[in-house]
C-alpha cells in the first residue's frame, strides 16, 4: 500500500479516538464550563481496572464492560464530590483541582496495580484486512475503533435530541438557572453529564491501550490531543470537537510518518498554536446567544 | 530619640532598601545555617531554592497576572539543557551559565509569549499543557544533540580555591542556589511594586478596565511570561548542576504540576509563599520514603505517594482553603484584626478571577 | 395560596428588601409596583427560591418553601417567568414549550397543555421548529410565558411582562392570565414598572420604594390616591 495511503487509514482511526477525547472534553465544557484536565488519567484508571479484571480470569468484554461502567460511575462521583462543591469558585480554582485530580489518579494508579508497562489486548485481531489479493493497513480492531467510537457518537445524539432527558441535559447546560426554574433537577442533569462524558473516555482509553501499551501516564497525550482537537473545532461545539478530532488525527499521522514519530507532540503543539494564534476561541467558534 | 528613628524609616520606607535589607537579613540567615548543617540538608537546601525561584517565576505569571501555564517543568528543562549543552565539553564560570540559560528560556518565554498572548483561560492552559508534553519529546528525537532518554551528565561545581580544600561542593551549590534565590526574590518582590507588577495585577482583576486605564495589555501579558520564563530557567540550570543529570523524563507534565501545587500550598500571588511551596516539595518525598522504608512499603507505592499527596493536597485546597498557607496566615490576621475593632482588611484576593469572555451564564 | 412573611433580603451588606409581607390569593392577580432598584425582582426571585433570604418566610398553601431549591419549589406548581424572558435561545419553540411541563410527566395533559400554548400564541404555532433565538422580543415574551403556562402552575410570577412587548400581545397574554385566574384558581404575583396597565388588571396591590413597602391595599384604592400615584408610580 503507498504510504500515503497508510498514513490516512491510520490517521482515521486514531482521529476516531481524539474525537471521542475531544468529544468527553467538550461535554464537560458546554454543562459545566470547565476543561476537564483529569478526563485522560480517569480514562487510564478504567483501562487499568480493565485490565484487573482479565487478570483475574475475566474474558475480554467483561473487561470493556468493566472499563466503560467504572467510567460511568467515576465520572458521577468526581462531578458529585469533588467538581460541585467548588460550583461557584472562580474558574482557576477549578482547574487546579482537575490537576491535582490528574496527579492523584496518576500515582494511584501504580500504587494499586503497580508501574510497569503492561499490554492491553485488543478487542479483534490487529492484522490488516485482505482485500483481494493485497493487505490493506486497516485491521478488524482498527474497524472496531471506528465502529464503536461512531456508535457512541450516534447514541448521544440520539439521547440529546430525541429524548426528553436529553433535552433537560440540554436545557441545564445552556442556562442552570432558567432550567431549575421550570422544575429541572441541574445538579442530577450535570452529574449524568459527567458521567457520559466520562463513559466516552473510558471507551477512548481501551481503543488506544492495545498501541500505546498501558502505563500510569499513557493518556497524558490523548488528552493533549483530545484538547487541541476540541480547540480546533470549538469548545462549545459537539459536532466541532469530534470534526477536530480526525483532523488531528490525520495531521499527526502525517507529521509522524513523514517526520518521525517523537515529533508529533511537537506537530500538534505547533498546529495548536498556529490555530490559536489566528482564532483564540477556536477553528468553528461562534458566538453563541445563550439567553435573551 | 526621634531623630534616630525618622533616620530609620528614611532608610527602611523605599521599597527597594526595604527588600534589600530583608535580603540581606535573609543571606546571612542562611550563610549561617548552611554552615551549621551537613552536606545532605545543604543539598536539599538547594532544591528548596531551586524550586523557590521556578515557584515565585510561576507565581507572578499565575498568581499575580492571573495566566495559568501548565508548561513550566518544559521551561526549566530549557534552562537546564542549556547549562548541560554549555558543560558539555569545557568548564565555564557558573555565573556565565546561569546568564545565557535565563537568557535561552526568556527567549523561549518570549516567542511563546507572543503566541499564546491572545489566549485566555483554558485555551492557554491547554497551550501550555501542549508544550510540556511535546518538549521532552524533542530531547529523544535529537537524540546526537540532546543525549536521548539518558540524558546529558552535568559535571559538580567545584568550589574556588580560596574556600579551601575541605570546602564541602554541596555547601558551595547551596550557596549559589541561595543567592540566586535571594537575588530573584528581591527582584521580583520590586517588580512587584512597580507599575510594572500594578499593570499585572490590573489585567489579571479586570482585562478591559485595565486596557482602558491606558495599560497595553498584550505587552504585560508578554513581560509576565518571559519573567516567569527566566525564572524557570535559571532554576532549570541551577538544577541541572544539582541533580547532575539532564533527561527528558525529570522534566514531565509532573513536574509543571508539582510548581503548580507549590505556589498553590504557598498562595497564589505571594511570594513567600512559593518558597514555603517548595519546602513542601522537598520534603514530602523524603518524609515518605523515611516512613516507607520504617514501615515496609514496597517501592511502588512509596514512589508515588508523593505525587499522590501533592494531588490530594490541590484538590483538597480548592475545596478548602484556596489561599493557601499565606492566605490563612492573612485570614488569621484579618479575623484577627476585626475582633480587636479594627476594620477588617478589604476584599481577599488570594485567588484569581480568570477572564472568559465566552461565557455569559 | 402565597404567604410572605416579614421578608429580609440582603445582598453582602446591601440591603434589598426590609421585612415584607404580603399575600397572594388563589384567583387573583396582585401587582407588585415601584421604580427600578426598589426590590420587586428580588422580591419574586426569593420566592421562587433563586435567592436566599436573610430572615422571614415564604409559605406556599401553608407549607414552608423559603429554604427549598427552585426546582422543588417549580415543581410545587409555582412558575417564575423571569425579566428578560428567560427564553433558552439555542433551543427550538417546541422544545422550550416542552420543557415546561416535562417535571409533571404526564405525557397525554402536557400534549393538551402544549396544543393550549400555540393556540393562545400563534406565533408560536408558525416558528414551532425554529431556534428561539430568530424571535423577535415580543414573541420571545410570549414563548416565555407560554412555557410557564405549560406547566398548568397553581401561582405565577411574572417579572415584568410589557418589557418588550407590544400593547396587543400584552393585552392577548393579560386577557389569557385573567381567564386562567377566574377558571383555575390561578394565584398570580405581577411585577411591572408599568404601573398603570398593571393596576387595570390586578385586584390587589403593593408599592415597593427602597426595599421597603410604601402602600398595599386594593388596585382600584391605590388608582385613586393621587399623591401616591406622582410620588412612586409616574402618572
Amino acid at each position: 500500500m503507498s504510504r500515503f495511503l497508510v498514513l490516512t487509514l491510520n490517521g482515521l482511526t486514531q482521529g476516531a479516538i481524539y474525537a471521542a477525547m475531544a468529544l468527553a472534553l467538550v461535554m464537560i465544557w458546554r454543562a459545566t464550563r470547565i476543561i476537564n484536565f483529569a478526563q485522560g488519567a480517569m480514562a487510564m484508571f478504567t483501562t487499568y481496572l480493565a485490565l484487573f479484571a482479565v487478570d483475574h480470569g475475566a474474558p475480554y468484554w467483561a473487561g470493556f464492560v468493566v472499563a466503560l461502567s467504572s467510567g460511568l460511575l467515576l465520572g458521577a462521583i468526581v462531578e458529585r464530590v469533588i467538581v460541585r462543591p467548588v460550583e461557584t469558585a472562580p474558574p482557576l480554582n477549578v482547574v487546579i483541582l482537575t490537576l491535582g485530580l490528574l496527579l492523584f489518579l496518576e500515582a494511584l494508579a501504580p500504587m494499586a496495580f503497580g508501574g510497569q508497562i503492561r499490554s492491553f489486548p485488543p478487542a479483534f485481531s490487529i492484522v490488516g484486512l485482505h482485500l483481494g489479493n493485497s493487505q490493506v493497513a486497516f485491521s478488524p480492531f482498527d474497524a472496531f475503533t471506528l465502529g464503536s467510537v461512531l456508535a457512541v457518537m450516534v447514541l448521544l445524539l440520539l439521547l440529546f435530541q430525541k429524548t426528553n432527558l436529553g433535552l433537560r441535559m440540554r436545557a441545564s447546560a445552556f442556562n442552570p438557572e432558567v432550567s431549575r426554574l421550570l422544575g429541572i433537577r441541574v445538579g442530577r442533569m450535570l452529574t449524568l453529564g459527567w458521567a457520559l462524558a466520562s463513559l466516552v473516555g473510558a471507551l477512548a482509553g481501551v481503543l488506544i491501550a492495545p498501541s500505546l501499551l498501558l502505563y500510569p501516564t499513557f493518556m497524558d497525550q490523548v488528552l493533549v490531543f483530545g484538547f487541541t482537537g476540541a480547540v480546533l473545532g470549538g469548545l462549545d461545539s459537539a459536532v466541532g470537537a469530534v470534526v477536530g478530532g480526525l483532523l488531528i488525527g490525520f495531521a499527526l499521522s502525517f507529521v509522524g510518518g513523514y517526520l518521525g514519530s517523537d515529533l508529533e507532540t511537537v506537530g500538534a503543539l505547533v498546529i495548536l498554536i498556529a490555530v490559536l494564534m489566528v482564532r483564540p476561541r477556536g477553528l468553528f467558534s461562534l458566538q453563541r446567544l445563550r439567553q435573551v | 530619640m526621634v531623630a534616630a528613628q525618622s533616620r530609620i524609616d528614611r532608610l527602611v520606607r523605599p521599597t527597594l532598601s526595604r527588600h534589600l535589607l530583608l535580603a540581606l537579613g535573609a543571606a546571612v540567615l542562611l550563610l549561617l545555617l548552611s554552615t551549621q548543617i551537613g552536606a545532605y540538608d545543604d543539598y536539599n537546601l538547594t532544591a528548596v531554592a531551586i524550586f523557590a525561584i521556578a515557584a515565585a517565576g510561576l507565581n507572578l505569571l499565575t498568581g499575580v497576572n492571573g495566566q495559568l501555564s501548565l508548561g513550566h517543568g518544559a521551561l526549566m528543562a530549557i534552562g537546564a539543557y542549556t547549562a548541560s549543552l554549555l558543560l558539555k565539553d569545557h568548564p565555564l564560570p557558573v555565573v556565565v551559565v546561569l546568564l545565557v540559560a535565563v537568557l535561552s528560556s526568556g527567549l523561549t518565554g518570549i516567542v511563546f509569549g507572543y503566541a499564546a498572548a491572545r489566549l485566555r483561560g483554558p485555551y492557554l492552559a491547554g497551550a501550555t499543557l501542549t508544550l510540556a508534553v511535546a518538549l521532552p519529546q524533542v530531547a529523544t528525537r535529537y537524540k546526537s544533540i540532546f543525549g536521548g532518554e539518558e540524558g546529558l551528565t552535568v559535571p559538580p561545581t567545584s568550589p574556588p580555591a580560596w574556600l579551601g580544600a575541605d570546602f564541602p561542593p554541596e555547601r558551595w551549590l547551596a550557596w549559589i542556589a541561595l543567592a540566586a534565590a535571594v537575588v530573584t526574590m528581591v527582584l521580583l518582590a520590586n517588580l512587584l511594586r512597580s507599575p510594572v507588577g500594578r499593570a499585572f495585577k490590573a489585567v489579571r482583576d479586570n482585562e478591559a478596565a485595565a486596557a482602558l486605564a491606558g495599560i497595553d495589555v498584550a505587552r504585560t501579558q508578554v513581560l509576565a511570561f518571559v519573567i516567569s520564563a527566566a525564572c524557570a530557567g535559571l532554576a532549570g540550570a541551577l538544577f541541572a548542576y544539582w541533580s547532575g543529570v539532564t533527561a527528558p523524563a525529570g522534566f514531565g507534565l509532573s513536574l509543571s504540576l508539582q510548581l503548580i501545587t507549590a505556589i498553590v500550598i504557598g498562595g497564589l500571588g505571594s511570594l513567600a509563599g512559593a518558597v514555603w511551596g517548595s519546602v513542601v516539595l522537598v520534603f514530602v518525598p523524603q518524609l515518605t520514603s523515611g516512613m516507607a522504608s520504617s514501615l515496609n512499603v514496597p517501592s511502588s507505592i512509596a514512589n508515588n505517594l508523593p505525587l499522590a499527596i501533592y494531588g490530594g493536597i490541590l484538590v483538597i485546597a480548592m475545596l478548602v482553603a484556596p489561599h493557601g498557607i499565606q492566605g490563612a496566615f492573612r485570614r488569621i490576621l484579618t479575623i484577627g484584626r476585626a475582633r480587636w475593632g479594627h476594620t477588617p482588611a478589604g476584599g481577599q484576593k488570594g485567588v484569581v478571577d480568570w477572564d472568559d469572555p465566552a461565557s455569559d451564564t | 395560596m402565597l404567604e410572605v412573611t416579614d421578608l429580609t433580603v440582603a445582598y453582602g451588606t446591601v440591603v434589598a428588601l426590609h421585612g415584607i409581607s404580603l399575600t397572594v390569593a388563589d384567583s387573583s392577580i396582585t401587582a407588585v409596583l415601584g421604580a427600578n432598584g426598589a426590590g420587586k425582582t428580588t422580591l419574586v426571585r426569593t420566592i421562587s427560591g433563586l435567592t436566599r433570604p436573610r430572615g422571614g418566610s415564604v409559605r406556599l398553601d401553608g407549607r414552608d418553601i423559603t429554604r427549598l431549591a427552585p426546582e422543588e419549589i417549580a415543581r410545587l406548581g409555582v412558575a417564575h417567568v423571569p425579566q428578560g424572558q428567560g427564553v433558552l435561545a439555542e433551543l427550538t419553540v417546541d422544545e422550550n414549550l416542552r420543557l415546561g411541563g416535562l417535571w409533571r410527566r404526564d405525557p397525554k395533559g402536557q400534549r393538551g397543555a402544549l396544543a393550549e400554548a400555540y393556540e393562545l400564541f400563534p406565533p408560536l404555532a408558525s416558528r414551532r421548529h425554529l431556534a428561539a433565538f430568530s424571535l423577535s422580543g415580543g414573541e420571545r415574551q410570549m414563548l416565555s410565558v407560554g412555557r410557564a403556562l405549560v406547566a398548568r402552575p397553581r401561582m405565577l410570577l411574572l417579572d415584568e411582562p410589557s418589557l418588550g412587548l407590544a400593547r396587543r400581545a400584552l393585552i392577548q397574554i393579560m386577557a389569557r392570565i385573567k381567564t386562567l385566574v377566574a377558571e383555575r384558581g390561578l394565584a398570580v404575583l405581577l411585577i411591572e414598572q408599568n404601573a398603570k396597565s398593571a393596576l387595570s388588571v390586578a385586584d390587589d396591590a403593593m408599592v415597593l420604594h427602597l426595599g421597603k413597602v410604601v402602600a398595599q391595599g386594593r388596585a382600584h384604592q391605590l388608582l385613586s390616591e393621587e399623591g401616591l400615584r406622582h410620588a412612586y408610580l409616574g402618572f
